[in-house]
Order: structure tokens, then sequence, then C-alpha cells
């Protein structure tokens, strides 16, 4: 595959294997600068096992990930912006603390970091939760303060695996708002959803995986034109079938 | 400058969140309260029991004698206006008619009877008055008879005796003088582990239980994370430790060593401190400080609980434990088999060795191997720590299997 030279995000036969088992098989792809790329699958097909050898969490049996040209080291992390979809916090610790933490390790100063948490507790209206200890907040309010840890210091690079997970119909709409503008502001965005409306909505290209590699790769219309459907929830039933019905939910 | 802008960050973080603990301050300040309630009760008993002795001293009470023994003398009986009688019977019926506060009767042989107290019920504390009068009564005459200091010294045991012994190159062996400097390292070791192992433990699981994890790994080094967690927590033992200390010194240079029954400040400028044995303390300290802090985040690492790590925390102590068990051993014959395998084998390696190295039973050649093992092992432990934590830490739901390990190894 030839490397695209606006690519952010490369992936190049990347292979994934736990003991016997092939989780993801010779899979490759781009993401674009600036562009808001989907990243879809049914549970376990390797979404979250791809990210996280991304970021070199996980060692890839075989193939290159790289973010930039290189392979991802913490010491990169402030221009990249990861909601994992195991979420969490430190839960003894005020909302302001553990913000201003993080906004410290992205290389923001603390007063910086204070401000800027501040200032995005106001528009999640969260502003009155800044010294309420993190365990104090509802699930939907620690996912707010997570997005938040997340979009600090306006990374290059959004990684978000199921951002919407578990919020209702009005913070929802509030989040996406939270990620068109970083997407204004020109973030490359890869969005791990379930969600095929938010897909339609924002991204500009997608993959959606089956059996460890592609089953779909390209813009919303030419995936659409390719399985002949109007919607991406038919795409998505299409492709998968009776296993989406079927699959297990849980982790990946 | 990234990385060390990071662990100043997480040096900061981790340090005032373990400072702003409620149940750090209780662990703290638990000690100097217990310290002062304790201080407060002694220095109120020796106060109360001084002026008891006082009161009691100046209180007279009406005595008659009976002295078979002709070792009391008038002289010292007519000072204490205690009248002589031969009736014994009658003396003891003049206590219970209450005429006479005590008799005392001194049989013919001290060696075989004892003398007798009689007196007049004035209650459980002040009832000790007659038999102490009776005692100083036949005391004082005795001395009086002796007339010589030198024979009443020896007699009443106050003789001293003052010990020098030599090494084998001549030296003047110093003794526990030069054991307390060495011994320090000791108690530093044992205290840092013994009160700062918990938090290190509970700070280490925290990621996992909060599943914070994978933000700080693509944040963060792991190396840097680990690095601030062990220096933050030194830091918040620091803090613990001068609030423990601190009553103790003020009660020292304020209410004087025999209150809080240290030794004087003569007895401290007299320690001897051996450099060879100082030097050697320090590094065996360091390096088990290594080996204990590396293990116990290795721990943390691949528990996904703290309660869970908690019972293998326990298990640490133990073995540190161990060699007290064993000290009278390791004091009296360093060269038996289980001392040597208790100096050498790695997690009893600390207290033994410290407890060899004070007392001049540790040979340079051993304290080197003992230094040189714990810092190679404490080093390898805590890279292999950072390890287990970078990939244990995303076993959220149970323990790290070292297949996982083997998998995930970036």
């Amino acid at each position: 595959m030839t490397k695209a030279a606006d690519s952010v995000i490369s992936i190049e036969n990347f292979t994934m294997k736990f003991g016997d088992k092939t989780v993801i098989d010779d899979l490759s792809f781009e993401v674009k600068k600036g562009e808001t790329f989907g990243f879809l699958g049914s549970n376990g097909s390797g979404k979250t096992t791809t990210m996280r050898a991304l970021l070199g969490i996980y060692q890839p049996s075989a193939g290159s990930l790289t973010i930039n040209g290189k392979a991802f080291e913490p010491e990169d992390g402030k221009m990249l912006g990861y909601l994992p979809e195991e979420r969490g916090l430190y839960k003894k610790e005020s909302v302001i603390d553990v913000m201003t933490y993080f906004g410290q390790l992205k290389g923001l100063g603390k007063n910086e970091a204070k401000e800027w948490s501040l200032n995005y507790l106001k528009r999640v209206k969260l502003e009155d939760k800044a010294k309420t200890k993190v365990d104090k907040l509802s699930g939907g309010q620690q996912q707010k303060v997570q997005l938040g840890v997340t979009i600090m210091n306006d990374p290059d690079v959004l990684i978000l695996d199921e951002p919407t997970k578990g919020f209702d119909p009005v913070n929802r709409r509030l989040l996406m708002d939270i990620i068109e503008a970083q997407r204004a502001k020109g973030a490359t965005i890869i969005l791990i959803t379930h969600d095929m409306s938010e897909v339609e909505r924002l991204c500009d290209r997608l993959i959606l995986l089956k059996d460890g590699n592609k089953a779909a790769y390209g813009t919303v219309s030419e995936v659409l034109k390719k399985f002949k459907k109007t919607t991406m929830d038919d795409v998505f039933l299409h492709v998968y079938g009776e296993d989406a019905a079927t699959q297990q939910e849980g982790e990946e | 400058m990234a990385s060390r802008h990071n662990l100043g960050t997480v040096i900061s973080f981790e340090f005032w969140r373990t400072v702003k603990k409620p149940s750090f301050w209780i662990a703290t300040l638990s000690f100097p309260l217990m310290f002062a309630v304790i201080i407060g009760i002694v220095y109120y008993s020796s106060k109360t029991s001084s002026d008891s002795s006082e009161k009691l001293a100046q209180e007279k009470f009406s005595i008659e004698y009976k002295d078979d023994s002709d070792i009391v003398l008038p002289v010292v009986a007519e000072k204490l206006e205690a009248k002589k009688t031969q009736d014994k019977q009658q003396a003891i019926e003049d206590v219970k008619s209450g005429n006479v506060d005590a008799f005392f009767y001194y049989p013919a042989n001290l060696n075989e009877a004892q003398v007798e107290v009689y007196g007049k019920d004035s209650g459980l504390f002040n009832n000790g008055k007659y038999s102490a009068v009776a005692e100083q009564m036949l005391k004082t005459s005795a001395s009086a008879t002796i007339a010589n200091p030198k024979l009443i010294a020896v007699t009443q045991g106050s003789v001293g005796s003052k010990t020098t012994t030599y090494k084998e190159n001549g030296e003047v062996s110093a003794g526990w003088l030069a054991a307390v400097p060495p011994l320090l390292f000791l108690v530093l070791f044992y205290f840092t582990i013994a009160m700062l192992g918990n938090n290190l433990l509970n700070s280490t699981v925290e990621e996992k239980e909060n599943r914070v994890t994978e933000m700080i790994l693509t944040t963060l080094n792991p190396t840097v994370l680990i690095v601030g967690k062990l220096l933050a927590t030194f830091l918040a033992g620091l803090v613990q430790a001068a609030v423990m200390i601190t009553p103790a010194i003020i009660a020292y240079f304020v209410l004087g060593a025999d209150v809080i029954n240290l030794p004087d400040k003569d007895i401290l400028s007299q320690l001897v401190f051996d450099p060879t044995a100082i030097i050697i303390g320090a590094l065996l300290m360091v390096g088990g400080l290594m080996l204990f802090t590396g293990t116990l985040v290795a721990i943390g690492a691949v528990m996904p609980t703290a309660k869970e790590a908690g019972q293998y925390f326990g298990i640490a102590i133990i073995l540190m434990f161990v060699p007290f068990y064993i000290i009278m051993l390791i004091l009296s014959d360093p060269n038996a088999m289980v001392v040597q395998v208790f100096t050498f084998f790695p997690y009893t390696a600390p207290v033994t060795a410290l407890l060899r190295n004070a007392f001049g039973s540790l040979s340079i050649i051993d304290a080197a191997i003992v230094i040189s093992s714990l810092i190679v092992l404490g080093t390898i432990i805590i890279l292999l720590a950072v390890r287990l934590f970078r990939y244990g830490a995303m076993q959220y739901d149970g323990r790290l299997s070292l297949k996982t390990l083997t998998l995930k190894k970036r």
C-alpha cells in the first residue's frame, strides 16, 4: 500500500495474535490529516486492540503502526487526545485537580491547565463541580470530564473510542458539538462508534472491520454505494448480519 | 526535558494527594499524639509520686520497735522518736488499738528472718511508708556502724565498673556507642517500609482500580510514573517522620531527657561514628529500599485490587521481620549457617546485614556482596515492576499472567 503524502496515521500489514487467536490479520489503512475517520466493527472485531497497538500499549505481532511517520511514544502524548473505551479518572481527587494534572502532563503550565479546565467545565455546565471529587459525579458527568481531559491542549490527533456511550440525547448533542469544534480546528479524528448516524454526520471516511480485516474502506458515500444501501445502519446489518445480532456484549 | 517536567508534575500530584488524605494524617498524628499522652502520663505520675514522697517524708507517725538483731542504734531511733520496747505482743496490740501507729520487729538473725512491720492502715499506697522507714532505720544504723564510706558504698551496691575491650589490632572497642549510629539505618529502613509500603502499594494499584492506566500510558512514560510515585512516597514519609519526631525533640529539650527516657546529651556526644560502618549501613539501607519498594510496585502492578495486593505485601513484611526472631543468634554467632543464609537471601539480607554491620560482625567482603546483590536485584525488580505496571495495569479485572506479559512487550 502506498502511503499518501497527507496521511497522519498509517497502519501497514498489521497483524495481532493473542496466543493462537488472530484478532487482526494483515490490516492496512491510512487516516489523512484533518479528516474524521470512522473506525467501525462489531464487538470483538479488534477496534480497541488496533488502537492500543497504534498507541504502543500492545506490541503488534507483525506490521507497522505510525503516527506522523513514527511509532507512538508517550512523549508524543501532547499532540494526542485519547478517550479510551475503558473509562476512568482518579476517583478520590477533585475534578479540577485531575484535569490540571493531565493538562500539565500534556505540556500546559499549572495555571494555564487550571484556567482551561474551568472554561471547559463552564462549557459543559459542570462549573459548580470543579472542586467535587470525581466519584461524587454521575457516570455522564465523569464522561464529560474525561472528554475534557482528552481534548486538552487542542491535540492534532483525537482517538475517541465510543465517546457517546452512556450519554442521554442532550449530552450526546453537546458532546458531538465539542467534537465538531475540534474537527473545525483541524484535528484529525478517529471515531470508534456503534452509532451509525454519528458516522453519517461526522465521518469523511471509514473502515469496517470484519474477521480481522477490512470489509469496507472509503468515504461514506463510497461504502453506501458499494453495498447498495441508503444508510450506514443497513450497511452494518448487511456486513455483520446475524453475527452482530448474536455478538456478545462486552470488551474487545 | 519533557520527562523531567513530567516527573516533577507526577511527584507534586502524588505527594499532595497523599498528604491531603485524612487517613495520612490520622496515621501520622496518632503516633505523636500517643507519645504526648504517654509523656503527659509519665510526667504527671512522676511529679505526683515525687510530691507524695516528699509529703510522706514530712509525715510523722509514732513508732515502737523491738531489736533482737542489735543493729539499730538508739541515736537513729531517737531521730524518728521511735520508742524501744521489749514486748512484741503488747506492741502489736498497741497498733491494733491505735495507741501507736507502727511497730517494727527486727529479728536476731536477719539473714534468715524478715523484719516484721505492723502499722495502722492508712490506705494501699500510704502503707508503704512503714516498711520504708523500718528499712531505713536498719540501713542508717548499719552504715553508721561500719563507719567506712568505701565499705558502705559496696554494701549499698553503688559501686559501678568500667569495661575496656580491645580489637584484634589493639584498638579500643567502642561497644554500644559505635553500634548505635549504624543501627539508625536499620530503624530508618524498617520504618520506611512498614509505614510507607502500604501507601506505595495503594498508589500503584490505584491506576488500575480507577481504570486510568490507558490515559496515563499514552501521556507518560511508565518509568517516570513509577519513579515519581516512589519519590512522592518518600517525600510524604519525610513529612510523616518530621511530624512524628518533632514532639520528641521538643520534649527532649523542654522537659529533659529523663522524662522521655532518652539518653543524656552527654552520652549522645560520646557516640562513635565509624565511617566504614556508616557508609555500609547507608548502602545496605538504599539497596534494601530498592528491593522492597520495587517488589511492592511489582505486586501492585500484578494484582487487580489493593486488598489482594495487601496480602502479598504482608508476606514481604514477614520476610523482612523474620531475622528479628533470631536476633540473639545473629549477635552471638554470626557464622551460624542460618545467619549466613539470612545474610545473603535478598529479602532477609537488609535487616540481618544491617544488624551484623552495627555490631561489627559483617566483613567488608560480605558487605560488598550483600550491597551489590541488593542493588542489582533491586534495579532488576524495579525495571520488572515498570514492565509489569505497563502491562499488568491493562488487566483491570484479574492478575497479570506470564502469557499476557510475553504477548504485550513493546
